[in-house]
Formats: structure tokens, C-alpha cells, sequence
């Protein structure tokens, strides 16, 4: 099956006043059509970086693709104008992001807001061209047509009294359920891909709960493909089939969820898992990782992790290792397994 | 093992304003009726999601907030009313540690001196001799000799927390309480913290009120844990307890809502409705509405005590009757 989304080699830099900071540095993702594939990694590892450049949200100047490419379903995304990029972000996509409350407008009805995104996909979106060209009479219909489907939406994101709830502002709602009304409005367009950054980071336990659940509910019932970033591997461990780790700009180890957990091979993946507080560790038996995160403008050469790796070797800290398959569907990019396995 | 701290009947009203005068019409309960005793040596872990009044209980004990009625206990003493003089120097015993790093140091000052601050306040310490002390503390916490004269806004999260954690060590404090000292940074960073955490106890004796949302922090860090729910504690128990057997609903939903790193787990997932809510039914369970459990006639009616249901756990749940009769009057 052809690959929907391709990001091969992307190296993303960013100019500040102190020098370049280079952000990404060869970063390969692929997923397929109905994949829920988790992007783990911690503050500054460029997890965000790496979603936001398949809708070209990054700031150019001070951001700069240099190297790489990246394909949507067969479609070069960086060559595009800005205008196809508009009605192609539209028709494929759809994003949340982590924090409700700044994402809706505090001055607008959820009605004003929900409608306002079905409309827009139904005009800039393929699906539908022009459709409401030369038929200014019937803006009232198409506006009650985006209500009726703007409530569907909400039932669907599982906000219960749409009907009635969609006269209300942003304040009336809680967190869980903004994220929702959010949810609902990347849905608006039907989208290929679903890009989910952080969606629950800024909620409560059951809330967070509450929301995964309806994330997994929506791949089910729509296939929807997801792409879900997020620093907490226990989310990714609930809701994911394949995950991606990424440290300081490049994706590090990718592979099926279980087979993750059971038998991580990259050491940053190992001790990232060890830092997690788990069922069985008892006092003083949590492991950190020494050290922090590197400087982006000035990264360590090699392996940007073997400063602070346990096992690092002299070819670390010269050569960036590449990704080698270590099992079925498992790779790693780590000089600790030889080629040829 | 003698009782630290002690908190009888906390209760913490905000008050709600409104109408054509601005007069006081309602009162917000941010923190109702809660009691908790604290061992020296021990940690106690106080969880519950936003809104729920752990942070409040927290200020309460400083005397940052005060209380609207209920006893704060010291080390024997009722510091809930003592004045201004007895209470700075109450405050070398009790610390803080805040969630957010960035936030809780002054970004105008360099490390030297935000260390050396509290040295000058209780202890008249200056010149050569706060900064000795103050390198002897920065050592123990992990920072280095250079980070002296530097500014909070040239570290790194984690760093920073140091520096707060530092800070709160520099009195010789023997009580400090935590609130959500790790929530705002990435884990492989905040299992540094913990373990320095865990091992300033082991140095310095040190007792803990544990703050936070997270539970798999708090089993982790605290031998004792607190659920708050709306301002209310619905459960107290050892931590091994409160994880293999939770009793209350609520406990045992927030319970099956850790995201624990582990696909094969396979569990029971309750998923609890809607959210938190102020606006309960007035007289009975505030967890009524979202309940997934049996329901009891008196759970809209009558608002469940906090009670032994079993050895040292006490459980606010009508399914869970207490063990005697004789111990309903006065929860331990």
C-alpha cells in the first residue's frame, strides 16, 4: 500500500540571534492509511516541529526547510503555493493542539465558530468547489446546512445537548469538552489525517481518559489515521499501534507499540521508559537520564545522545548512526547493533 | 513516631460576589471540613485534579491563606491564629516548593542570592559565611560552584527546581511541602528530582506534604496518600493500599485512569462522566453525579463521613459502612 504520509530526511533550521539552531536533522516518518502512530519525545526534541511541517505551519523566515522532502499521498507538499496549501490543509487534514482554552475565540459562540469551519472546508476543500458561487440567496441555507452539520459533529465528539450547547461561548464549556468542540471542528473537513499535538496534556486524568477514548472511538468509526504527539508514553501505550521516539531532531527508534515496551534497543528509549514511575518500582529504584537535552545551535557531533548515553563508544561521538532494522518492523538508529541483523 | 503535623476540620470559604451591591452572596467551599495527620519522617501524598483544594490546604498550613475555620497543629502547637512574629519563625520550619520553576524564583536575582536570601532573614547570615553555605546547599542539590552568579533564566527547567529546592533546605526546614514539584518538567528529568527528593529525606530527616495529580508520582514518592475530591477527602489509606484495594469510586476510577506504560496491561478501564462540577446536590455525595458505582438512596440525600472501613483506611462512601460503631465519631 502506497504510504499517505512520507517525510524523508527533513532537516528544519531555525536562525536566532545566537547562531543557527538546527531544530530537525533528518527526520524520516512514514504512515499509512489508518495508522495511529504515536510521536514521543521529550521538551525540544522536535516532535511538534516534524508534525507542523506536514500543514507548513512553521514560521519561514526565521524556519528553513534545507534538506528533505515531504509527500501526502503522493503529493509534494513543500513545492506547493501558499493557495493550494490552503485548500489542501482543508481537504486532508485536520489538527488539535494541547491547550483548549487559547484555541477557540472567547468573543464568538461555539455556534459562530463551528460553522465558520464547516463552511470553510465545504468551500476551500475539493470535495465541494465553489459551491456557494452565484448562489448568494441560499447563504442562509448553506448556514443552517453547517449548523445541522456542526451539531452532528458535536454528537459525534460526544458533546452531549448540542443542539442547545451551541449557542453558548467557550467559558460556558470545560476543558474536556472545548477539546472536544475542537476535535469536532478538525473534523469538519472529513480529514485524510487527524494531527493531534499534546491533545491532553493540559487535562485532568479522567478527563484525559475520557478524550483518548473518543480519539480511539473516532479511528474506529471513521478510519481515521492519527498522528498523536505526546511526552507521556503511558498515552502512547493506550492509544497507539506504532510508535516513533524522537531526540534532539531525529526520530531514534520506531516500531509496533508492544513490541516497544517489551523490547525497547535504543538506550534513550530504554531510559525514558525507566524514568516513567511504574507499578512495581519501589522507593529509590527510579532510573533518570543524566544530564539534559542539548544545546540545538551547538549539538553534540555524532549521536546528539551519547553525551549522556551509558553506553556510548568511540564511533558515537563521530559518526550519526542510521536507522537499522533490529526486528520486525523495528528500527533503531544506534551503533550497538550491528548492521546486517 | 510522633505526629508532625496535625489538621483538624480545615475549612477554607472563598467568597462568591454578586448583585447590585457586590455583596458576598454565596461561599465557594475551596476546602470543606478536611482533617490529616502527618508523621515526622513520612510523606503524605495529597492528590485530586484541578479544583479539587489541594494546593489551597497547602497555603492554609504556611498561613500564606487563612483558614475560615478548623486547627492547624505544629509539632503540638495551634499555629492556625499565632501572630506575625511567632509565625517568620514557624516559616523556617515550614517550606514550599512550587510547580512552576521559572515563576517561583525572581529572575532579577542570581542564584547566590535567592539562596542566600532566607540565610539573611532568619539568620542574619552575610558575606562569606552565607556563601559558603550557600555552595554547601547548592552542592547537595546537584548545581555547581559556577552557577553562582548566573540567573534563574539560564537554566534549564529541571535546574531551576534545584535552585527552588535549595532555597526551601537553606532554613533547615522540617516540614516542606511539595506542590506539584514536578509536573512542569519532562520525566526523565523529574525522576532526578524525585530520587534528590528522596534522598534529602534520607539526609536531613525531612517530613513531606506531597502535592499532586499525577498518581503515579505520588505511589512512588509517598507512603501515605490523601484523595481530595471538591474540597472534601474521600479516601486516606497507606499507599500500598490505596492502590491494590481502593474503595471509594472515585479513587478507583482516577486509578484506572493512570496511562501506565505497559500495553499488555489488561484492566478494568472505568471511565468517569462529565467533570468536575462546584454545583452538586447541597447535602449530598459531591461525587454523586459522576458515580459509575451502585447507587444508595442516601447518596443525593446525605453526605457520607469519613470513616474506618478498615484498618487505617478511611473511605466518605456510603457502600462502605464503618468497621464499628464506636470508631464513626472521630476519624484518626
Amino acid at each position: 500500500m502506497a504510504d499517505l504520509l512520507n517525510i524523508e530526511d527533513l532537516h528544519l533550521e531555525f536562525h536566532t540571534y545566537d547562531g543557527v539552531a538546527k531544530v530537525l536533522a533528518g527526520v524520516d516518518l512514514k504512515m499509512q492509511r489508518g495508522d495511529v502512530l504515536g510521536l514521543v519525545g521529550e521538551t525540544g526534541c522536535g516532535k511538534s516541529m516534524t508534525a507542523l511541517s506536514v500543514p507548513r505551519l512553521i514560521p519561514m523566515p526565521p524556519g528553513k526547510i534545507t534538506e528533505g522532502r515531504v509527500t501526502f499521498d503522493g503529493e509534494d507538499i513543500l513545492s506547493k503555493s501558499e493557495s493550494e496549501m490552503e485548500s489542501f490543509r482543508a481537504s486532508h487534514l485536520g489538527m488539535i493542539f494541547q491547550d483548549p482554552v487559547t484555541n477557540l475565540n472567547p468573543l464568538f459562540t461555539i455556534r459562530e465558530q463551528l460553522v465558520d469551519a464547516v463552511l470553510y472546508q465545504q468551500a476551500r476543500g475539493q470535495r465541494v468547489p465553489g459551491r456557494w458561487k452565484g448562489f448568494l440567496p441560499s447563504v442562509r441555507q448553506l448556514r443552517s446546512e453547517a449548523q445541522e452539520r456542526a451539531v452532528e459533529l458535536m454528537r459525534l465528539t460526544g458533546i452531549p445537548d448540542g443542539d442547545k450547547r451551541i449557542f453558548e461561548y467557550p467559558h460556558q464549556f470545560s476543558g474536556g469538552m472545548r477539546q472536544r468542540v475542537l476535535i469536532a471542528m478538525a473534523l469538519a473537513g472529513d480529514p485524510d489525517l487527524l494531527i493531534a499535538d499534546e491533545p491532553t496534556t493540559a487535562l485532568d486524568v479522567t478527563i484525559q481518559a475520557q478524550i483518548l477514548r473518543l480519539i480511539r472511538s473516532l479511528v474506529k468509526q471513521l478510519g481515521l489515521t492519527v498522528l498523536l504527539i505526546t511526552h507521556n508514553l503511558g498515552v502512547v501505550a493506550r492509544s497507539c499501534e506504532r510508535v516513533a521516539v524522537m531526540y534532539s531532531g531525529r526520530v531514534v527508534e520506531e516500531s509496533p507499540v508492544r513490541e516497544l515496551f517489551k523490547n525497547p534497543k535504543h538506550p534513550y528509549t530504554r531510559g525514558l521508559i525507566n524514568a516513567v514511575p511504574q507499578k512495581d518500582v519501589s522507593r529509590g529504584g527510579l532510573i533518570g537520564i543524566p544530564g539534559m537535552i542539548p544545546n540545538l545551535i551547538n549539538p553534540p557531533a555524532g549521536c546528539r545522545f551519547h553525551p549522556r548515553c551509558e553506553q556510548a563508544m568511540e564511533i558515537c561521538r563521530r559518526q550519526v548512526p542510521a536507522a537499522i532494522a533490529v526486528g520486525a518492523e523495528h528500527k533503531a538508529s544506534c551503533f550497538l547493533y550491528p548492521e546486517d541483523a | 513516631m510522633s505526629r508532625l503535623l496535625e489538621i483538624n476540620h480545615l475549612k477554607k470559604y472563598f467568597p462568591i460576589r454578586g448583585g447590585l451591591l457586590n455583596r458576598q452572596v454565596a461561599d465557594f467551599r475551596a476546602v470543606d471540613d478536611v482533617s490529616f495527620t502527618l508523621q515526622e519522617g513520612k510523606t503524605l501524598g495529597l492528590v485530586g485534579e484541578s479544583g479539587s483544594g489541594k494546593t489551597t490546604i497547602g497555603k492554609c498550613i504556611l498561613r500564606l491563606l487563612e483558614p475560615t475555620s478548623g486547627q492547624i497543629l505544629y509539632d503540638g502547637q495551634d499555629i492556625t491564629h499565632i501572630k506575625a512574629r511567632e509565625l517568620r519563625r514557624l516559616r523556617s520550619e515550614i517550606q514550599m516548593i512550587y510547580q512552576a520553576p521559572a515563576a517561583s524564583l525572581n529572575g532579577r536575582m542570581t542564584v547566590g542570592q535567592i539562596i542566600g536570601e532566607p540565610l539573611w532573614i532568619h539568620e542574619k547570615l552575610r558575606g562569606d559565611d552565607a556563601r559558603d553555605r550557600v555552595l554547601e546547599l547548592m552542592t547537595v542539590v546537584g548545581l555547581k560552584e559556577e552557577h553562582y552568579y548566573r540567573y534563574p533564566h539560564e537554566f534549564s527547567g529541571g535546574q531551576q527546581q534545584r535552585i527552588g529546592i535549595a532555597r526551601a533546605l537553606a532554613v533547615q526546614p522540617r516540614l516542606i511541602v511539595l506542590d506539584e514539584p514536578t509536573s512542569a518538567l519532562d520525566v526523565s528529568v523529574q525522576a532526578q528530582i524525585l530520587n534528590l527528593l528522596q534522598d534529602l529525606q534520607d539526609q536531613f530527616d525531612l517530613t513531606y506534604l506531597f502535592i499532586s495529580h499525577d498518581l503515579g508520582v505520588v505511589r512512588y514518592m509517598c507512603d501515605e496518600v490523601a484523595l481530595l475530591y471538591l474540597g472534601k477527602i474521600v479516601e486516606v489509606a497507606k499507599t500500598e493500599v490505596i492502590f491494590e484495594e481502593p474503595k471509594h469510586p472515585y479513587t478507583q476510577a482516577l486509578i484506572s485512569a493512570i496511562p501506565e506504560p505497559d500495553p499488555d496491561l489488561q484492566r478494568e478501564e472505568i471511565i468517569i462522566r462529565g467533570d468536575l462540577s462546584h454545583t452538586f446536590p447541597q447535602g449530598g455525595c459531591p461525587f454523586a453525579p459522576r458515580c459509575h458505582a451502585e447507587k444508595l438512596a442516601s447518596c443525593d440525600s446525605v453526605l457520607p463521613p469519613l470513616l474506618e472501613a478498615d484498618q487505617g483506611h478511611l473511605v466518605a462512601c456510603h457502600l462502605h459502612p464503618a468497621l464499628s460503631a464506636s470508631s464513626a465519631s472521630e476519624p484518626a
